[in-house]
């Protein structure tokens, strides 16, 4: 199911407590804090609860230190939080799993291992045949644009070839949500660019659940059904926002499109307003 | 063909060692010193030498303890070495242990556990093991504590457990730091063993080296120092080939990016 579009006039919508049929993702007044030292606690996280429905494409917006990617290792059980739970398809999450995919902005490739070998990885661990595992793999490879690059090892790669690589590995053991922790992050503006498009193509063709993080306000409308804005210190859910955009997206309509632009504009402002207010609601 | 660089740079080691031994042979020459043979003299001795065969098995005891006491500090160092820097409290266990014994020369210990164990093979071994261990554990040690985590988080996600990603991901990922560490217990191997030898004489490289220096044999000793230094370079080539092939994937000759997005 796709997020139900609102009238364009009312391109901001608050968030609706009640819980969809279609939920795959539920955290529930999760809060996050961490011991800076001895006597002093930083709240990452404070009192988030969202639903995030199967199929939908979902960012995380906020300044550095809000906390976004910490919600993600949350959802990923990479961490447990201090308070509250996070559901996947109604199992509370206790740990990592394979029905959720990270990928890091670090890439986090395994270097010893080629690109072949990094993208099997996931598939031999399911205890696919090898044989299938790698036909899969080489599969994968040619869709994010790596061809030819089999044998090479993440040493040999630029950036934006790593995060393809680590996109491919991630997508090869077939998690229902993808996870995906500021991708782009680390990448120059024109291999970024050209990866959130290929990003929405391999998207387009299962429209698997995302939940993807992000600080570019114009990043997340691009790509997102959907945008969760954080503010600051303490962790919390300012708005949600509905991007009411029609797929497939073409960048260069997109940019035209006075609506997307509306939607870049206000949500900068809202932040604006926030930063000026001092002390975020 | 070869280009004149790369041949330069593979005479360069060669020419080293002949400039070393002509340096050797004019000192002696103009120091006119007994205890002090000429180059030449030396390298005369070493037929000698290799050509007996008491003095050859003596030279190949001390081999197999080495390869003994370097191979089983090796299989327990690494596996503990790697626990040590993903487990908090297994390292805050082995760590002030290890800060003892580190800066203790493993030689001193020999002594005590002459009395212990005898001045066989056991002791010598033993000490070899000791000598090598301390480098491997940790190397192994900060080569686990590096290692990304977010890698570990990648295996994690795939389904890999604790124990799994120890060994398929911390240690290969350690590799590198790992084999830096092996290659210097493998030094730390052979000054352990010529070291255990001058103490508990009974047979080996180091026993034939201080027999001949009691005996005022001089061109012997020279011999043998030769000799040692020999297995040195050897062993330490076969390794550095070894480990070049090992972590080839971390090499800084692929440093190269391609430039494509």
């Amino acid at each position: 199911m796709k997020v139900v579009p609102s009238r364009s006039s009312e391109w901001v919508r608050p968030v609706t407590p009640q819980k969809p049929a279609s939920a795959i993702i539920e955290i529930d007044r999760v809060s996050q804090v961490f011991q800076t030292s001895a006597r002093k606690d930083h709240v990452a996280l404070s009192d988030i609860s969202l639903t995030i429905e199967e199929g939908a494409f979902v960012s995380i917006l906020g300044p550095s230190g809000c906390g976004k990617s910490t919600l993600l290792y949350i959802v990923g059980g990479f961490v447990s939080p201090t308070s509250g739970a996070a559901k996947i398809k109604g199992q509370a999450i206790t740990g990592p799993g394979p029905d959720r995919g990270p990928v890091f902005q670090e890439f986090a490739l395994f270097p010893w291992k080629t690109v072949l070998g990094n993208v099997m990885y996931g598939p031999r661990q399911k205890g696919v045949r090898a044989t299938e595992a790698e036909a899969q793999s080489r599969a994968l490879i040619e869709m994010v644009g790596l061809k030819g690059y089999e044998n090479f090892y993440p040493k040999e790669l630029s950036g934006g070839m790593k995060q393809r690589v680590a996109l491919a590995r991630t997508l090869a053991y077939h998690p229902e949500v993808l996870l995906m922790d500021e991708p782009f992050g680390a990448l120059d503006a024109h291999t970024r660019t050209r990866l959130q498009n290929d990003l929405l193509n391999i998207w387009e063709r299962d429209r698997k659940t995302v939940l993807f993080v992000t600080h570019s306000v114009d990043e997340a409308v691009f790509l997102s059904d959907k945008v969760v804005m954080m503010s600051k210190s303490p962790g919390r859910i300012r708005d949600v926002i509905d991007i009411d955009l029609p797929r497939p997206r073409r960048r260069n309509e997109l940019l035209l499109d006075p609506r997307y632009q509306k939607y870049v504009v206000n949500i900068e402002r809202m932040f604006d307003e926030s930063d000026e207010a001092g002390s975020p609601s | 063909m070869i280009s004149l660089a790369a041949l330069a740079r593979r005479a360069a080691p060669v020419l080293a060692c002949i400039g070393l031994l002509a340096m050797w042979q004019v000192a002696s020459i103009v120091l006119k010193n007994d205890s002090f043979p000429t180059a030449i003299e030396a390298i005369r001795a070493i037929p000698d030498i290799l050509g007996d065969r008491e003095s050859l098995l003596n030279i190949l005891a001390s081999l197999r303890r080495m390869a003994i006491g370097f191979g089983v500090a090796v299989l327990v160092s690494i596996p503990l070495g790697l626990l040590m820097g993903r487990s908090r409290s297994v390292a805050a266990f082995f760590n002030p242990l290890l800060m003892v014994i580190y800066p203790v020369p493993k030689a001193a210990l020999m002594p005590i556990i002459m009395l212990w164990l005898g001045v066989g093979d056991i002791t010598k071994t033993l000490v070899i093991f000791l000598g090598v261990s301390l480098p491997v554990i940790y190397h192994s040690f900060e080569g686990a504590k590096a290692v990304e985590e977010k890698m570990l988080w990648s295996g994690a996600a795939m389904g890999l457990s604790t124990a799994q990603r120890l060994v398929r991901i911390v240690l290969p990922a350690a590799l590198p730091e790992i084999l830096t560490g092996c290659r210097t217990g493998l030094v730390l191997a052979l000054i352990t063993m010529i070291t255990s030898e001058m103490i508990a004489r009974q047979s080996g490289a180091g026993n034939i080296l201080f027999n001949a220096l009691d005996m005022g044999q001089y061109d012997t000793v020279f011999a043998m120092i030769i000799i040692v230094g020999a297995m040195g370079i050897c062993l330490d080539a076969i390794f550095e080939r070894i480990r070049a092939r090992l972590v080839r994937w971390s090499e800084p000759q692929f440093d190269m990016p391609l430039s494509f997005s």
